[in-house]
């Protein structure tokens, strides 16, 4: 498989002190499923961010073979890297359907009918509330909502930033089926940040461990099916802050 | 005096012809709270480019500059108005990214540099500008309907129905209701906030000089006369809340009744008092706006 997107040397800094993202590398191939895990402050969203295109940063982003290091955040998700940020941030007062028709502002209105009919078939709790202004939907069907508004985009990389956050067990599995189905049915790329191991290990191909901005240790999902070595792989990468 | 005859002949035409002047204000306020609700910027230079442009029309059809006819010189003046707004965002645009209160700020000079060109181009006097709005009156139960009071009434209706017609099924008006409420949102959607900034600030210029345009046969034309009309349109741009489309029209027209009330009941000289108190008071009372919604998040 080909790389999708290649990162390196990528570094985010907010102010004078220590960088949030310092220096790193990494790649994600065509279809696969790659993690980003550490503690709070490890520097995993300010990565997607940096990706994406919202914060400026430094190295160098490769996306399907071409740079994309300059351009805007816009042109990236036409090119088709689309950002599910954490914490949902959908648009309250908008309806469930406006707010679809934002994920697929860049479409044509055909495309984005047929993309938005594909979501709301994938998520029926939010299909049935098509009309309902987003505030209304639970943390479950707006989280629900927040990667659908991603899909309507038809992206080549989905960077899910803790889609699990603040979300029941039974929540969360609910949406990494979903997110299953969809990686099933189309070569969708993903890279999923996460601080709950037991459900990234469900999704993803590779795993990259991150402390203080740094990758520090990396490890493919076969190698973390044994829970010996998955109990290995927090100790030495995640430490204290996993437990 | 009977009760009923004050009705009939104070109240109701004072109410009448307030609601009339009310839709103008809130054709100004439309314009500041757009601008405002998507760009965070509290648009100073409103009133002075409105003003620029109303006596661009005088100029461009009274020979002073041209001697075109009416129509053409109102074209002409939209368009002004639409390069001066997109030249004014396309020089504060940095600062909007970068602080709400500079870009502010930075308004205030646009409007100081619009009233000056204004004195420059067209000198310190007062001039009559007379639109070809019809000039007919009846009398409806007793309350004396003017083809102004009409011609206003249809512009506004037509005008502010356009506009929350764009706003509310449009993907523009998508667009223009992410990013006032979340930009970040917007952002990662893909969407350029530049342009939606752009689309707001253009369509406050044009409610500026239509509402400009509409208040200049009551009065006279003078470099202030419009920056003095659009002080009456940020009273009810504060009633609505700052950043309410509909409350900004409800503010309009109860600024422009109850200042007519405040006028002819109490005394015309402490208007401007009284305007001051309404937007304190509404400050304090409904520091929301008056349509404030009860909503927010679930989790």
């Amino acid at each position: 498989m080909s790389n999708l997107l290649e990162v390196r040397n990528l570094t985010v800094s907010y102010g004078t002190g220590a960088p949030a993202v310092d220096s790193i590398s990494f790649s994600v191939a065509e279809g696969a499923v790659v993690a980003l895990l550490g503690a709070n402050g490890a520097g995993k969203s300010s990565t997607m961010k940096a990706i994406c295109g919202v914060i400026p940063a430094s190295g160098e982003v490769d996306f399907a073979g071409s740079p994309i290091t300059g351009d805007p955040a816009r042109r990236r998700v036409a090119k088709g890297i689309v950002y599910v940020p954490e914490g949902r941030e959908i648009v309250g007062d908008l309806t469930v359907r406006e707010n679809l028709v934002l994920g697929g502002y860049q479409k044509s209105a055909a495309e984005r009918r047929q993309r938005m009919d594909m979501v709301l078939d994938l998520f029926p709790e939010i299909a049935e509330k098509a009309n309902r202004s987003a505030w209304r939907l639970s943390g479950g069907e707006q989280q629900m909502l927040a990667i659908g508004r991603g899909l309507v985009a038809d992206p080549k990389l989905l960077l899910l930033d803790e889609p699990s956050l603040g979300l029941a067990p039974l929540l969360v599995r609910r949406v990494f089926d979903r997110l299953a189905v969809i990686r099933k049915e189309s070569n969708l790329a993903i890279v999923l940040v996460e601080q709950n191991l037991a459900v990234t290990m469900r999704l993803c191909d590779e795993l990259h461990f991150l402390r203080g901005g740094r990758i520090v240790g990396h490890r493919s999902a076969e190698a973390l099916r044994d829970k010996t070595a998955r109990q290995e792989a927090i100790d030495a990468f995640l430490g204290a802050a996993a437990a | 005096m009977t009760f009923w005859d004050t009705l009939l002949y104070d109240l109701f035409p004072l109410i009448w012809s307030g609601m009339i002047t009310g839709c103008l204000y809130a054709l100004g306020a439309l314009g500041l709270v757009m601008i405002f609700k998507c760009s965070k910027v509290v648009n100073f230079s409103h009133g002075n480019v409105a003003g620029l442009t109303a006596f661009l029309v005088y100029g461009l059809s009274s020979g002073v500059l041209l001697s075109l006819s009416w129509g053409a010189a109102v074209i002409v003046a939209l368009l002004c108005a639409v390069a001066i707004a997109f030249l004014i965002y396309a020089i504060i645009s940095p600062l909007v990214f970068e602080s709400d209160l500079t870009s502010t700020i930075a308004t205030l000079g646009f409007g100081l540099i619009a009233q000056g060109v204004t004195l420059l181009l067209f000198g310190a006097d007062i001039v009559a500008l007379d639109l070809p709005i019809p000039r007919f009156a009846f009398s409806v139960f007793g309350l004396l309907v003017t083809g102004y009071d009409l011609t206003v009434l249809a512009v506004a209706v037509v005008t502010i129905g356009a506009l929350f017609i764009v706003i509310d099924y449009t993907k523009l008006g998508i667009a223009f209701r992410a990013i006032s409420e979340n930009p970040f949102a917007a952002e990662v959607c893909g969407l350029n906030l530049r342009s939606v900034h752009l689309f707001a600030w253009v369509t406050a210029a044009i409610l500026g000089v239509i509402g400009a345009l509409l208040i200049v046969p009551t009065t006279f034309l003078s470099v202030t006369t419009v920056a003095t009309f659009m002080l009456q349109a940020f009273a009810a741009a504060v009633i609505g809340g700052f950043a309410s489309l509909p409350g900004s029209l409800v503010g309009g027209i109860l600024i422009g009744v109850l200042m007519n009330l405040f006028t002819f009941y109490v005394s015309p000289e402490f208007s401007s008092t009284f305007l001051l108190g309404i937007i304190l008071l509404a400050l304090n009372i409904f520091p929301n706006g008056v349509l404030q919604r009860v909503g927010g998040s679930r989790v």
